[in-house]
Order: structure tokens, then C-alpha cells, then sequence
């Protein structure tokens, strides 16, 4: 289904909304995008999507720290020796505790980085059938598909216990739906 | 002051969204009185340092032997009352705790304004504060690099990373409940909400790639809080100087700094909930929840301070006991008394479900756990340097009224940066609250047991 209109159903209830993008899905309308003012694993696992690639920036990031920590620190010791004590030019112990404390600073920032990169924010524009109440009490389904399937669509979201259904023009410019957006 | 909010029985996403985003209209004079005051004391303390400064740091009481006194309890304090908020929101987040929800975001920005305030403390500390980046890591013609076995070297790694995490955890967290207030605010809040919120609509690809982020954070918070006080105790414990040297330093002082912090989100919370009328979110179930955290972890600094002072006796060193001799009967010895009774006595009353639940009661036993714990950073720093290992050099510490009213300046700075964001920004996350939705009508109707 990838067409010129955008259905957009707005739902009470985590449950309903559920309930509403497991009929799409059954009805093979995977084109859609839904909205929720919390994050819900329920909504997520009805959608169906994989993991997200947050978690390789993570891992990446948290290597890239004790790379860094090991890099400044043996480096710097070779560098310019500090010979005190009869203690070994590199000290393993004590440079470990930089190497975790950039492992956990490069894996945050990498976090909240990757997060922004791949959830494109900051976003500039309203993603197509986005609804200020889709931030504060109510969840959101917004279908694009063709003209013709634009009723079977409506009827599906309506007995899934949707509150409101209504029609808006796709706009060709908008990105994707859901099937589309990563 | 902010109006009463409605007793609200059974609330909904729109009732929690009005109740957090009243509190963000515009402030009446009072608030801004209070503001003012604050600032005027932060005024005072930056004139005092910026004397200090100038005149060098003769200006303090720190004298041979006690070379690090109020302004490094100072440090210690402000950094201990910052781990609350990182266990609060990563560490209960992990174990899905549910009273969290409603504390979590004022623990957390309490983290970040302490962890600011601490900073401070080091930079005042230094005398010839324009040198401070000679901590720091980084390409220079002079040969000089930082000692990386020293602990004052792991301290500004570990500080610096913490104040970090800690900031982009409390943003992460606010974005959510910014778009909430965008939606609802007007001119120039709305453009502030707008700019702040980055665009975020709630679409299941931005949750999808936030809640990653977010439980990924918390992950890699959870670690950071224990290693970061853990690092703040190596300043002490690596040292040999008797009262510093003890092995038991790192649990001890992450036990301690939970307590502390826990202490000072009741201390904020309780007066925050009546002045901006939210009793309707804030329950006496959080409340209680708080206080049983504060039990536990004022259990386990009774129990080091008894250990710490066993193996002292145990030893048999001569020198360590007199240190501890001089803690318990010395100069200063009765701000020793005044730590047990703040923070091993007073806290017992806490057994008690009714005083835990009872908020006027709860707020004044955290107040004396905060001074309990002030004063035991007092204690081990400022007491330990008094009697050093040969008698000849022992000498007493009098703070000089410059210390004091920079340490009074740092309450204000930490109040007044504390008032600003509640006004102004969700001060409870709107986002896990509505998440938590059932739970908190459980604990509105009291039924605790099945809240938590």
C-alpha cells in the first residue's frame, strides 16, 4: 500500500492502538506510521521492527574510550617518563580508572549522538498526521495508502476502537511512513 | 506560590500534563524574592573568592597541618549529594522500580547542580584557580602532562565524566516532556520549549531509537555513580596520612553519598510538593519509598563508622589511635557526636511507617542527615590533618568567615539554580508518570502494597 492519502486514526488507549497496528499488519498494510505519547513496548513489539542500531554507536563508542584512555596514558607516560619510587613507567592499575571513566564518557556521548542521528532530530518539520495531543493523551496511527484502500483502512482502524478517523492528502515531500523511516 | 492543584482520585494523561505544566507559569514576586536572595548570597560568595584571588589564599583558615578543610568537605558534600539522583534515575530505571517515576527528575537535576557546585570547589581551592588545566590531558611545548597514578588526576576524569553523563541523561529524559509543553505554551515559551524539544513528535522510530538510548545510559550510569565516588575516596584513602588511609574508604563513601542525596531529595521534595500544589504526583508512597532508602544506607554508614573505628583499635598503631582518640575527645570532637547522632541515631525514628509517611516529620530528619553528613566529610577531611604523625606539627583548623560564606554562597547557587529549572522546566516527567499511570492511582488510594 503506498499511495497518495494518509489516513490518520487517533486512539484513547495504549490497548486499542495496539490493537489497531496488529490489524493493519494482518491486513498486509505495513505503511504507517504511529504515534504515542509514551514509550511503549507493547506498541513496539506489535510494529515488529529489529533492535536498534543505538547499541553498536554504544559499543563502538565505549571502545573508542579505552582506546583513548590507553592512548593518553601509556602515551604520554613513553612520552615523558615519571620515574618516582622505583614504580613501573606504566601503571597499570591507576590507568585503568581513566580508561573506564572514557570508556563510560565516549559510550554516553555516542548514546545520545547515535540517538539524534538515527531518530532524525532535531527534526524541522511535523512528521505527516502528527497531532499535538499525539504529545500529551492520545496515540496515533497515520496510514499512507491509495484511494481505494483508503475505507478498507478506515473500517480496520475503526474497529480496533479508534476515536477518530479522518483523511488528509499525502504530501509527496513528507518522508515515508513507518515501512520507511529506519 | 503556585495554586493548590484539585485532589484528583483516578488521574488521566491530561490530568498529569496539567498538573506538572501549572506549575510552569509565570512566577508571583515571592518566588522571585527568593531568587533574589539567593543570588545575593551566590554575589557575596563570588565577591569573597574573587578577594581570595586577589589577596591569596592567607584569607582562609588553612594553616599548616590542615591544608584541605571546608572547601574540599565542600567537594565531597556536593558530589555525595549528586549520586542520589544517578540512582534514582538509572540505577531504580534498570530494576524498573515503580516509585521512581515521580522523583526521578528532581533527583536528577539536583544531581547536575550539585555536581556544578562541587566543581567549584576544587577550582576555589586551587588559589591560583587559572591554572586548573594543568589537570588536563593535552598537546603542550613544556612537558608538561598530568601524573595519571595520581587520584586528583582520576578525580577530574571521573568528575568531568560524570557532570556529563548526568546532563545528557536529564536532557534525554526532558525532550519528551518538552514537546508536552510546547504544545501547550505560548510566545515566548513556546519558541523556548520548541528550540529545546528538538522537533520530537513521538513517532515509534524516535521512541524506538530513545528508549535504546535511554536504557543504554542508564547502563552506563550505573557503574559511573559507584566508581565516581569510589574515585573521590582514593584522594583520601591513597594517602597515608592516619584517618585517611583505610581500605574500607570506597563503599563507605558511596553508601554515605546515597544517603546524603536521598536526604536532600526529601529535603527539596517535601517543601517543592506544597509550595507548587503537587500532592496530586508526588504521594506519601514516594515519600515513604525515599525514607526506607535512607534507612538502609544510614545502616550501613553506622556500620562503617564502628568497622573503621575497630580496625583502628585493632591495629594497635599508636598514631592511628590517637587520631581517632583526638576525633572522638579532641577540639573537635564534638562535631563526631553530632554525625552519630545525625547520622546513626536520628535516622532510626525511620523504622516507624507513620514517621516515614508523615512529610514535616520526614523533611526535619533529612535535614539532620544532611548536616550529619557535612559534618562527617569535616570530620575524616579537616580532623585527620589536625594530628599528623608527629605531634610537634599538630594544629587545629579555624574556618575564616570567607570559607564560611562561600560555603553559604554554594547552598544559594545550588537553591537558586534548583528554583529556576522547577519553575520553569517539568520538574516531574510527565512521560513516566503517564507511563506509570496505574501505580500511581494505587498510591493515591493508598494501597501501597500493590504500588510497589
Amino acid at each position: 500500500m503506498s499511495g497518495a492519502i494518509e489516513i490518520i486514526a487517533t486512539f484513547a488507549a495504549e490497548e486499542q492502538c495496539v490493537g489497531g497496528i496488529e490489524a493493519l499488519r494482518a491486513a498486509r498494510a505495513e505503511n504507517f506510521r504511529v504515534f504515542s505519547p509514551i514509550p511503549s513496548e507493547h506498541i513496539e513489539k506489535a510494529i515488529g521492527r529489529g533492535r536498534s542500531p543505538v547499541r553498536a554507536f554504544v559499543l563502538t563508542g565505549g571502545i573508542l574510550g579505552v582506546l583513548t584512555g590507553l592512548a593518553i596514558t601509556i602515551g604520554t607516560s613513553w612520552e615523558w617518563n615519571l620515574v618516582a619510587g622505583g614504580k613501573p613507567i606504566i601503571s597499570w592499575p591507576p590507568f585503568i580508572i581513566i580508561c573506564f571513566e572514557l570508556m563510560i564518557l565516549f559510550g554516553g556521548i555516542a548514546a545520545v549522538a547515535s540517538f539524534l542521528l538515527n531518530a532524525q532530530v532535531p527534526a524541522l518539520e511535523s512528521a505527516p498526521g502528527y497531532s499535538a495531543r499525539f504529545c500529551g493523551d492520545r496515540f496515533g496511527v497515520a496510514v499512507r495508502c491509495d484511494e481505494t484502500e483508503a475505507q478498507k483502512v478506515e473500517s480496520i482502524l475503526g474497529v480496533a476502537g479508534a476515536e477518530e478517523v479522518r483523511r488528509e492528502q499525502a504530501q509527496p515531500s513528507a518522508t515515508l511512513p513507518n515501512g520507511h523511516d529506519g | 506560590m503556585a495554586a493548590a492543584a484539585p485532589e484528583i482520585a483516578t488521574p488521566t494523561f491530561s490530568d498529569v500534563d496539567r498538573s506538572v505544566l501549572r506549575v510552569m507559569q509565570t512566577p508571583g514576586l515571592l518566588y522571585w524574592a527568593w531568587i533574589g536572595f539567593c543570588f545575593t548570597l551566590v554575589a557575596i560568595g563570588a565577591a569573597l573568592w574573587t578577594r581570595q584571588i586577589y589577596e591569596g589564599m592567607g584569607v582562609t583558615g588553612l594553616r599548616q597541618p590542615v591544608m584541605w578543610a571546608v572547601y574540599i568537605t565542600n567537594f565531597v558534600f556536593w558530589v555525595g549529594i549528586a549520586h542520589s539522583g544517578t540512582l534514582i534515575s538509572a540505577i531504580l530505571f534498570l530494576f524498573r522500580t515503580r516509585w521512581r517515576t515521580a522523583v526521578y527528575r528532581a533527583a536528577e537535576t539536583m544531581t547536575l547542580f550539585a555536581v556544578m557546585t562541587a566543581g567549584l570547589f576544587p577550582l576555589i581551592h586551587l588559589g591560583r584557580t587559572w591554572f586548573f588545566y594543568w589537570l588536563l590531558p593535552y598537546p603542550n611545548e613544556r612537558y608538561l602532562q598530568p601524573n595519571f597514578r595520581s587520584p586528583l588526576v582520576w578525580d577530574a576524569f571521573a568528575v568531568s565524566t560524570y557532570f556529563t553523563i548526568s546532563a545528557l541523561f536529564l536532557f534525554m529524559g526532558l525532550i519528551p516532556d518538552l514537546a508536552s509543553a510546547r504544545e501547550q505554551a505560548r510566545g515566548w515559551r513556546r519558541v523556548f520549549y520548541s528550540i529545546l524539544a528538538l522537533g520530537w513528535q513521538g513517532t515509534d522510530s524516535q521512541w524506538r531509537h530513545y528508549s535504546m538510548a535511554y536504557l543504554l545510559m542508564a547502563g552506563l550510569a550505573t557503574p559511573l555513580v559507584i566508581s565516581v565516588h569510589s574515585v573521590v575516596s582514593w584522594d583520601f584513602a591513597m594517602a597515608q596520612i592516619p584517618g585517611w588511609h583505610s581500605t574500607i574508604f570506597a563503599p563507605y563513601f558511596v553508601a554515605g553519598a546515597i544517603f546524603s542525596g536521598v536526604a536532600m531529595v526529601i529535603t527539596l521534595l517535601v517543601p517543592i510538593r506544597k509550595l507548587l500544589g503537587l500532592e496530586g504526583l508526588l504521594t506519601p508512597w514516594h515519600f515513604d519509598n525515599l525514607a526506607k532508602v535512607v534507612l538502609l544506607t544510614s545502616l550501613i554508614v553506622s556500620y562503617s563508622y564502628a568497622t573503621e573505628s575497630f580496625m583502628v583499635w585493632y591495629s594497635g598503631d599508636p598514631i592511628e589511635q590517637t587520631t581517632f582518640h583526638m576525633r572522638y575527645f579532641g577540639p573537635w570532637g564534638w562535631m563526631f557526636w553530632v554525625m552519630v547522632a545525625c547520622n546513626c541515631v536520628i535516622p532510626l525514628l525511620l523504622f516507624s511507617p507513620r514517621i516515614r509517611t508523615n512529610l514535616s516529620v520526614l523533611w526535619i530528619i533529612s535535614i539532620f542527615v544532611n548536616i550529619g553528613m557535612w559534618t562527617e566529610r569535616f570530620v575524616i577531611i579537616a580532623g585527620s590533618q589536625s594530628t599528623n604523625f608527629d605531634p610537634s606539627q599538630w594544629g587545629f583548623y579555624r574556618p575564616s568567615i570567607t570559607e564560611i560564606m562561600i560555603t553559604v554562597g554554594s547552598f544559594a547557587w545550588f537553591l537558586g539554580l534548583f528554583s529556576l529549572f522547577a519553575r520553569f522546566l517539568p520538574i516531574i516527567s510527565m512521560t513516566e508518570l503517564k507511563e506509570g499511570i496505574t501505580w500511581l492511582k494505587k498510591a493515591l488510594h493508598k494501597d501501597y502494597a500493590r504500588a510497589a
